[in-house]
């Protein structure tokens, strides 16, 4: 018996959605990236670049969205083909919701000092990394249909959990030693929410990955770190 | 708690030296419907054949181990095959009513079965089996006119009903909406939903979305065996048989 659909078209159009959806995710990894680039560098003429890409990722959504609707329609997906169908639509809703997020730091760019200290970032930067592995992470889950890696990444978000906290205070600390700094660090603080935020939205593609591959959701609630307990 | 209606063990059948089904062991909850798929010639037909032993008909044919009906042996070769046809009923893949009226469809079997004695018993028997049917509205003034004037979807509807004017516990539907349209494809997915309250409902099928729509249990045969049996919800988002799986989203060459 052989793996492959008896109707060509069929097999053809599960690969282009799964294609798609593996293009958009590169495209948030590389908007994502630049982002935090963004930030930690203060460059404030990568900003108009980050918020195109965010357009480009948008069409993407909108372009998987057609493609999953066409499916349904005509093939009617069963067992692992509807599992495949399905996730591929919440993956991309996480996706673009990463997107979102990404281009909102780039915006909070703007306003912020040539002049920022190392100390203030540091802990940022490590924020921004662990995000970035992260989304690396669960991507490759997706692609070689690994239940541990993505499991892995769904424990992992505790890890985000702290070191946004950890980076809050570092601003808060910051913020408390000059009011004058009150303008930047606000924005500061929303950039460090966002890459939170956005751990979460890969924790809900891990939690994807894992009933695509099984066909069972994730027991248990969500490992949850310093920042939500608090 | 559900019980279970039909239970086999080890059926195996034979037409001359082919073998047909193979060790099948399968369970039919009551008040259920169970949906059996899998490609032609898979033994589904063969199976739910067994369950009024209409494979008695055919010469060459031979059953060999267990098939109960609430404890009762349906291979039993002393069994009253005619009271065993009464408790199941069987509606085909072509919808085949008598060449006699609407009325007669129905009253045909109470009568030799002996279950309506006067005209008003009989005429009670077809108005409830009708109306159970879905089909009284659409033919209350027209009793006296043949069975075969209907649509096809009606004159499915009125197979339903003369399965059901003997008061069966289980009806067999081999395929029962392979040649109606859509609508009247639904209105027979909406009667075996209401159906399934009062009867124990076994349907072949090859719409895997008509399996997933109107059963409850699904069980994948192929090459006369019984591959996987399980929630129909589970066999058709999650299987665990791999053949299953290649099957139901199509990938079977």
């Amino acid at each position: 018996m052989s793996n492959e659909h008896t109707v060509k078209s069929y097999e053809e159009e599960l690969q282009f959605l799964k294609d798609s959806l593996i293009k958009m995710g590169s495209l948030t990894e590389s908007q994502l990236n630049d982002a935090m680039d963004a930030v930690i560098k203060v460059d404030k003429d990568s900003i108009d670049k980050i918020i195109k890409s965010d357009e480009e990722i948008n069409k993407f959504r909108s372009k998987i969205d057609t493609q999953i609707m066409n499916l349904l329609v005509k093939r009617a997906p069963m067992a692992i083909d509807l599992r495949e169908t399905i996730s591929s639509l919440k993956i991309s809703q996480d996706l673009e919701r990463i997107g979102d997020l990404s281009k909102s730091n780039a915006k909070k760019v703007k306003p912020l000092p040539l002049d920022l200290p190392d100390e203030l970032l540091g802990n940022l930067k490590r924020l921004g990394e662990l995000v970035m592995k992260q989304l690396n992470d669960v991507l490759d889950s997706y692609v070689n249909k690994n239940f541990d890696k993505a499991k892995e990444v769904w424990e992992k978000d505790e890890q985000v959990d702290d070191l946004t906290y950890i980076a809050m205070e570092s601003v808060i600390d910051f913020l408390s030693k000059d009011k004058k700094n009150l303008d930047f660090s606000t924005h500061l603080i929303f950039a460090t929410k966002n890459l939170e935020r956005a751990g979460d939205h890969i924790t809900n593609i891990a939690e994807t990955v894992c009933y695509l591959v099984k066909g069972e959701y994730l027991k248990g609630s969500r490992p949850k770190g310093k920042v939500i307990q608090k | 708690m559900t019980n279970i209606k039909i239970k086999s063990k080890n059926l195996n059948v034979y037409y001359g030296d082919k073998q047909a089904l193979f060790d099948v062991n399968l369970d039919l909850n009551e008040k259920e419907v169970t949906a059996l798929i899998g490609p032609s010639g898979c033994g589904k037909s063969t199976f739910i054949r067994c369950i009024n032993r209409m494979n008695d008909v055919i010469d060459i044919c031979k059953v060999t181990g267990n098939i109960e009906m609430d404890g009762m042996n349906i291979n039993d070769k002393d069994l009253d095959v005619v009271s065993l046809r009464e408790k199941v009923g069987m509606v085909f893949q072509k919808p085949n009513p008598f060449p006699k009226s609407i009325y007669d469809n129905i009253s045909y079997g109470p009568k030799i079965h002996g279950k309506g004695e006067t005209k008003s018993e009989l005429d009670q028997i077809v108005e409830k089996s009708l109306k159970k049917s879905a089909l009284w509205e659409e033919v209350k003034d027209r009793l006296d006119e043949p069975g075969t004037s209907l649509s096809g979807g009606q004159q499915q509807r009125l197979c339903i009903a003369r399965a059901i004017s003997v008061n069966p516990e289980v009806i067999l539907m081999d395929e029962p909406c392979s040649a109606l349209d859509p609508i009247a494809t639904a209105k027979i997915e909406e009667l075996i939903d209401e159906l399934k309250k009062t009867y124990t409902i076994v349907i072949v099928t090859h719409s895997m979305a008509q399996a997933v729509r109107v059963s409850q249990k699904t069980g994948f045969f192929h090459l006369g065996k019984l591959i996987e049996v399980g929630k129909t919800e589970k066999i058709f988002k999650n299987p665990d048989n791999k053949m299953t799986q290649d099957y139901i989203t199509g990938r079977f060459g």
